[in-house]
């Protein structure tokens, strides 16, 4: 029977999983972040195109309506998916902050260096 | 003791010439580094001309990014205590030797300036007041140490603290954590009472929407950095 909501669920799984695919293969998405894109594209295709699954699930969840099934799952991946970033944006951040400090004392060390330099081309000069 | 005093430095271009000369002058014996923190008022610039070893970050980190910076440096040169002097003007160096001698007598790992401690001098009134005392009291009641000035920044950390620190320093508006942070590393924080003054030029970086920002990310820490496991110490100081 033709289900148009069926359709609709099939149709952006699908355009998602491609678009991620094409992501990666432009290396604009690298493979490690592409997994949980790829996983979850995957799991909402295979829900959307398996009604008869996702109806007896839905009932013994007890939701009456299928594709309402589909919509919570997809809120809880997006929180899921938001939830990884945030913690590889922490660990980014510290990685950051590292740098720039370490960049400070290198900057300030090669200061040194130079001045020392200078000192014993002076001292040379004078000798 | 072989002691740094370290100022860490945010837009203080009207401060901290006077702050360094207060310095050389109470405690002439010290060496100075000055930690700025990607400064656009020009505290950049006058930097070489104040004779003092000097840090510039190339962004804006916030106090915890200029200490850690500021503290790996004294790690590095040698240094086995750090004392932490901000470039407002609010702390007086005249308190210094008392802060080391406390450190050196007593069996602890930083000793903190608090304004609050039975002292004279400027103190914040009112709802800021009123927060200071709430935290000092969570944080007394979770140390099982009297804190009784939650957000001063006048500290001296000994050679244990530094091994941490230089690593660990708590980021953000960092002075409430840092003690739960040292306590739950096993490191013994003593208060002791000094005078401070009001800012003596510039401006707080502390909006108001910041202050709330802030409070809450208080909140959370308060809850989380007691549960946190202990940090590995960095192995030389």
């Amino acid at each position: 029977m033709f289900d148009p909501v069926q359709v609709l669920a099939v149709g952006l799984s699908a355009f998602l999983l491609l678009l991620v695919l094409e992501l990666v293969r432009r290396h604009l998405l690298g493979e490690d972040y592409a997994f949980i894109w790829i996983s979850g594209a995957v799991i909402l295709l295979a829900l959307s195109t398996q009604r008869t699954a996702l109806d007896r699930t839905a009932e013994w969840l007890g939701v009456r309506y299928g594709p309402a099934l589909l919509l919570m799952l997809l809120g809880v991946f997006v929180f899921v998916a938001l939830l990884f970033f945030s913690v590889i944006i922490s660990r980014q951040r510290l990685q950051i902050e590292r740098l720039i400090e370490d960049q400070a004392l290198l900057e300030a060390r090669l200061k040194d260096v130079e001045a020392n330099d200078a000192d014993s081309l002076g001292d040379d000069s004078s000798a | 003791m072989n002691v740094l005093i370290l100022i860490p430095a945010h837009n203080e271009v009207e401060t901290l010439s006077a702050v360094i000369r207060e310095v050389r002058n109470d405690v002439p014996a010290l060496p100075i580094l000055v930690v700025d923190d990607a400064s656009t008022d020009g505290t950049g610039e006058i930097l070489p001309g104040l004779g003092v070893r000097w840090l510039q970050l190339s962004q804006h980190l916030g106090i915890g990014g200029a200490m850690r910076a500021g503290l790996r440096f004294a790690r590095f040169e040698g240094f086995d205590t750090v004392v932490r002097l901000d470039a407002d003007g609010q702390h007086q160096a005249a308190e210094i030797p008392d802060l080391l001698d406390h450190l050196e007598t007593e069996n602890i790992d930083a000793v903190v300036g608090s304004r609050f401690h039975g002292s004279q001098g400027f103190r914040t009134r009112g709802a800021l007041r009123g927060a200071q005392w709430a935290l000092g009291r969570f944080l007394s009641l979770v140390t099982g140490s009297p804190v009784t000035d939650p957000t001063s920044g006048f500290w001296a950390f000994g050679a244990e603290a530094l091994k941490l620190l230089g690593d660990h320093y708590p980021r953000g508006y960092s002075e409430p954590e840092l003690y739960l942070f040292l306590h739950r590393n096993a490191l013994v924080v003593r208060e002791v009472g000094v005078t401070m003054r009001s800012r003596q030029g510039g401006r707080s970086t502390l909006t108001p929407t910041r202050s709330a920002i802030t409070l809450v990310r208080i909140a959370i820490n308060m809850i989380v950095v007691p549960l946190r496991r202990m940090v590995r110490r960095h192995p030389d100081v």
